[in-house]
């Protein structure tokens, strides 16, 4: 067999796994290494650049600094130019088949760290435990206000995976609506949810526990896997061991735990792969008021999760033509050499 | 009466920007390409920059980096048809973002609303 179609229950999505394409680490190392992005050596995020941001909503600092001043270490600020702007709940405007609505909305900019080339898997443990925290922070405040249906944190690092300043930074979006593929996931999890009376990415985990082959490792409260149908080469998904919809209802001792996954594993990429650009996307439950009004057993169906993506491959035609996804490294040889 | 400097490619869009800010007062000069831009600033100094950002050569961004390391000081405004531009963090180092229309109101206030 050359390859194989596999199925993601959760997303709905399938994906070729071309075996006979099939590629090692050494094989998608990059030719020479990503331009700075900063020649003459400026940086909005960077330390005593504070008044080139907008006031900050959020920061973590040492006693007796000032707000918009040096004497931080993870720092929130509103995007200076944002796409969506805070606003009252929009109407919905609809002309025949034309739907629009006003740009209401949060977008927000998480700066990690005082230190402009200072990554994830550079970071001591207690400081990216804060940066988690501090993502709870922001989505607690902002689900204050209850016209923003759906909040996504995610993080881009590198030019490839769309961010446009290599200083270390995450980003949170809020939207008014929830967005096309958090529903398909909500659905499908409360399909299974009806029928297997069980929560279908718990299930997914217990399945994978037994079957090995696809697990990269657990400690005390997540297990990182790589997904059965992943869709790109060395995917990965970090679950949590507790179930709940709701990654602000994540207790401190387990964002230690989550950090630690996540500086093992992003050490491990970067070893293997050369520091290769990656995003990493949260996927929670939709604001908890409208979710339990929307589905009443949302804390029973759904399973918030992190996905880790490393961008490695390209969508052209084929993905963009039919939603399929051609993977040219299996799962299971990215679970390999991710946990060796 | 501040000193403005306008960096735009399009000669007809200089002219229109010289005569109406000119006429909000303001000392305008006008230059077509990046660069000018920092052999000018090491010549003469100004209150205000207005840049476009797609221009040939040296884009608009990266020429706001370099004054940045220059002069801190200086505030600067971009000045751009394309709002995609938005993504990229480093306009950040510019102090408002304003797109092109046929109107030049929404400048004319950003440019008032810094110099105050």
């Amino acid at each position: 067999m050359t390859s194989q179609l596999r199925k993601d229950h959760i997303s709905g999505h399938w994906v070729i796994i071309a075996s006979e394409r099939s590629k090692r680490p050494d094989d998608f190392r990059p030719a020479q290494p990503e331009k700075k992005d900063n020649p003459a050596g400026f940086c909005p995020f960077c330390l005593g650049n504070e008044t080139k941001t907008p006031p900050e909503v959020f920061a973590l600092r040492k006693n007796g600094s000032v707000p918009d001043e040096p004497g931080w270490w993870v720092r929130v600020v509103p995007n200076k130019f944002p796409a969506l702007t805070r606003g009252q709940p929009p109407q919905r405007m609809v002309k025949g088949l034309f739907e629009s609505m006003d740009g209401v909305g949060v977008h927000e900019v998480i700066i990690e760290t005082p230190n402009h080339d200072h990554e994830w898997s550079d970071l001591p443990l207690a400081h990216l435990r804060d940066v988690l925290w501090t993502y709870q922070q922001r989505v607690q405040s902002i689900e204050t206000e209850s016209q923003y249906q759906y909040i996504q944190v995610f993080k881009n690092k590198g030019k490839e995976a769309g961010a446009s300043l290599s200083h270390p930074h995450s980003q949170i979006v809020a939207t008014p609506i929830i967005p096309k593929l958090v529903k398909e996931e909500i659905w499908s999890s409360d399909r299974f949810f009806r029928r297997a009376k069980g929560c279908l990415f718990c299930r997914t985990f217990d399945q994978e526990i037994k079957a090995k082959e696809r697990i990269i490792r657990v400690n005390s409260h997540f297990a990182v896997m790589a997904p059965f149908a992943s869709r790109f080469p060395f995917e990965m998904r970090i679950h949590p061991l507790r179930h709940s919809p709701f990654f602000a209802m994540v207790a401190d001792d387990e964002l230690l735990s989550l950090a630690e996954s996540l500086h093992t594993v992003l050490a491990k990429l970067k070893a293997i792969l050369s520091d290769p650009p990656f995003n990493v996307i949260l996927h929670q439950g939709p604001h908890p008021g409208l979710a339990r009004k929307a589905w009443p057993n949302m804390e029973s169906i759904f399973h918030w999760h992190l996905e880790i993506i490393p961008v490695l491959t390209r969508l052209a035609g084929f993905e963009w033509g039919t939603g399929f996804y051609i993977n040219p490294v299996s799962p299971e040889s990215a679970t390999s050499y991710l946990k060796g | 009466m501040k000193k403005l400097l306008i960096v735009e490619d399009e000669e007809a869009l200089c002219l229109l920007y010289k005569e109406e800010l000119s006429r909000e007062g303001y000392d305008v000069t006008t230059v077509h390409n990046t660069e000018q831009v920092l052999e000018m600033l090491g010549r003469e100094s100004f209150d205000l920059i207005v840049t476009d950002i797609r221009m040939p050569g040296r884009d608009g961004v990266e020429l706001i980096t370099e004054i940045m390391g220059l002069r801190k000081d200086i505030p600067i405004i971009i000045n751009t048809a394309y709002q995609s531009y938005r993504e990229d963090f480093m306009t950040w180092a510019a102090d408002a973002y304003v797109v092109k229309s046929s109107s030049l109101d929404e400048l004319k206030s950003k440019i008032k609303e810094l110099l105050s």
